[in-house]
């Protein structure tokens, strides 16, 4: 009879140990701790189904999904954790960053921007938020944000250099350059000749570029953007099969690399492979919604693909929203002669030969000056 | 079986036996492969160049960098080194010149040398660098596989991705396969026929977001022909066809357009001639580096001492 009894009273331990909710977190934890993440996201489960409503598994739970790049899952536990206990400053910091791997860096910015607002004097939301500006292409913002901070903190090299590429790319090389000889004192590194190859880019010396981006290249190649930039030199220098690769590399590293996405999407279009050409695309426009040189490629392949309406349509947009913007006067030209518009077309062609005359009289005004 | 799937699929057969030449077509359209063959197009590409059979040695020295083209070997010295490639392909038939493409350590070059005809003998290749630092940048220009392979898309027939099918030169197919079957091709509209040879001649579309400007763009005869103040997409009498039979070769002789303007323009009108309306209105341009005038295809009143107009 003993044994019947002992057995009895282990099933009934051991159940009530797996049905305790606050054993089972405290295991979710332990093993979340021990990275053994799969068993962890089951503890965290099993316990969420008993407690639903405790921020700190939920936002636990997000965390571990976050640790296996389960970025969409990981957004769903921070929302819903942050639903019962709004404004917890590490949710909304972990919930920026999943937005950000998910390409969804609009809303990265503005929830690191809320919890910026929260604690101005924070370090790491601010580096963050200049991240993301930097890949949404706000480089006035970035300056305007970092220009303080980078002041008061100048051994922080990881601030000079974000400073220093959003000076850069914001067309201040000489603010630039103070920022990258403050880098360059610490040494060699891939971030210094990648700083270097912008602000060469951004200067159109593209052979001098290409060859400092290939030295950033080739001591870190891992380095975020640098083959973005690489492939951006290879490309204006007449390589187009390298700069496709190098755009490979970047997209490998980082899916939503706004630059890399569009310039081998352009790559793709020109050869005809357009399917995957709009995806690249696509993801341009999630990390920058509105930007039209990825707007424009889509309307191109849409005209290329025989979708005249659509192309039109998205066109007549753009040019709206930027009239000066020749190439999309040039195709909406082109589209309207195909539908048999005649009179849109000599507009849109009359417009192209405007800007280009404006375009060539302010070239010749450079080279008179100079 | 209708007359002209029956005439398709003699010409696909004879096309996999005679790779896509007039031949193939000949048995249905005698007149057009005959004519045909005497254009410039059908000799835009060659692997044996008849000019370098013609002349088989030529030099010249540029600065610092003596060429010579023998036997079909390049060769550029500095005068210490010398570099010496056979030349794969000659593009160009010679109305004008030939470059020659070649390659090197496994990529495609542009000969930094051409030969003119108008100066029987080689000089700098339009566009080409004029100022090397290096007997390696002197040998030519690298070209990007995917600038080469458009280049052979336009010089030859039946250009896959490996070059291995290519024909030399325009051939029937070039225009009348894919997706302009022959018998569309003469019922394109105005604007289609720009775009369709304007895919190697340049459309307005390409010149006018890209470039080149100046005087640079007259030889793109679609760009220009699309701004002159009578280009009409709606009107088939300005179409390239309205000019031009692609089946022959140029015509060259100025009065042979008259009818064509007089199709648009009364009788009378011009106050200063009433014949070669191309002499005046479609000026010959001189393009520097080309040693070869363009007949700029935007049509015109030409004012003295005009700018080149653009746009």
């Amino acid at each position: 009879m003993t044994r019947p009894l002992h057995l009895f009273v282990a099933l009934t331990l051991s159940a009530h140990a797996q049905t305790d909710p606050e054993d089972l977190l405290k295991r979710a934890i332990a093993l979340h701790q021990a990275g053994d993440i799969p068993a962890a996201i089951q503890s965290y489960q099993q316990y969420l189904a008993l407690r639903p409503e405790n921020p700190m598994a939920l936002s636990n739970l997000g965390a571990a999904y976050a640790r296996l790049a389960r970025y969409p899952e990981a957004i769903v536990q921070y929302r819903h954790a942050l639903k019962l206990q709004p404004g917890n400053a590490p949710v909304e910091l972990n919930l920026a960053l999943a937005f950000y791997k998910t390409g969804q860096t609009e809303l990265a910015a503005a929830t690191l921007e809320k919890v910026h607002r929260a604690a101005p004097t924070e370090l790491q939301p601010i580096k963050l938020l200049a991240e993301c500006w930097l890949a949404m292409g706000e480089n006035k913002k970035v300056v305007a944000l970092l220009t303080p901070v980078a002041e008061q903190r100048p051994a922080d090299l990881a601030l000079a250099y974000q400073l220093g590429m959003a000076l850069v790319r914001d067309q201040q090389p000489e603010r630039g350059q103070i920022l990258i000889d403050r880098i360059l004192r610490n040494g060699d590194s891939a971030e210094t000749w990648l700083l270097l190859g912008v602000t060469k880019l951004t200067a159109r010396d593209y052979p001098a570029a290409l060859a400092d981006l290939a030295k950033a290249v080739a001591l870190n190649p891992n380095l975020p953007e640098v083959q973005s930039y690489y492939g951006q030199a290879l490309l204006r220098t007449g390589d187009p099969e390298s700069a496709a690769s190098a755009f490979r590399k970047a997209l490998d590293a980082n899916p939503y690399d706004y630059t890399a996405n569009l310039q081998f999407a352009v790559l793709l279009k020109e050869d005809e492979k357009f399917p995957d050409a709009v995806t690249c695309l696509r993801r341009a426009l999630q990390v920058r919604p509105n930007d039209l040189g990825a707007r424009y490629q889509l309307a191109a392949i849409a005209f290329h693909e025989e979708k005249l309406d659509v192309a039109r349509r998205d066109l007549e947009t753009i040019v709206k929203e930027a009239p000066s913007f020749t190439e999309a006067h040039v195709t909406l030209a082109t589209i309207y002669y195909r539908l048999n518009r005649k009179p849109d077309g000599d507009r849109e062609r009359a417009t192209v030969q405007k800007l280009n005359a404006e375009a060539q009289a302010k070239q010749q005004q450079g080279l008179n000056v100079k | 079986m209708s007359a002209l799937r029956a005439c398709l699929i003699a010409a696909a057969l004879a096309r996999s036996a005679a790779g896509a030449s007039p031949q193939a077509c000949a048995p249905c359209h005698a007149a057009e492969t005959a004519a045909f063959a005497g254009a410039a197009m059908t000799k835009a590409l060659e692997s044996r160049s008849t000019i370098l059979r013609a002349n088989p040695k030529l030099s010249l020295t540029l600065g610092p960098y003596s060429y010579e083209i023998a036997n079909s070997i390049y060769s550029v010295t500095d005068g210490n080194e010398t570099l010496r490639v056979p030349i794969e392909w000659a593009f160009g038939q010679g109305s004008a010149g030939q470059t020659y493409v070649f390659r090197r350590d496994g990529k495609w070059y542009e000969s930094r040398v051409s030969y003119f005809s108008a100066l029987h003998a080689l000089d700098l290749t339009l566009g080409a660098d004029p100022s090397p630092r290096t007997l390696a940048e002197a040998v030519g220009r690298i070209a990007p596989l995917r600038e080469i392979r458009q280049c052979f898309a336009c010089h030859a027939t039946n250009v896959s991705r490996s070059l291995d099918t290519l024909v030399e030169g325009v051939q029937c197919e070039r225009c009348h396969a894919g997706s302009h079957p022959m018998k569309k091709l003469g019922a394109l509209t105005t604007e289609q026929q720009l775009d369709f040879c304007g895919q190697c001649h340049r459309t307005w579309s390409q010149i006018a977001a890209n470039g080149p400007r100046g005087i640079a763009n007259v030889r793109f005869q679609p760009y220009r022909l699309a701004g002159s103040r009578c280009y009409d997409a709606a009107d088939p009498r300005i179409k390239c066809t309205a000019c031009h039979n692609p089946h022959r070769g140029l015509e060259t002789s100025p009065a042979a357009y008259d009818t064509k303007c007089a199709a648009c323009h009364a009788a009378g009108q011009c106050k200063v001639a009433t014949a070669n309306c191309v002499t005046c209105h479609m000026p010959r341009l001189d393009l520097p580096g080309a040693h070869q005038k363009f007949t700029d295809h935007r049509i015109r009143i030409v004012r003295p001492n005009e700018v080149y107009p653009d746009y």
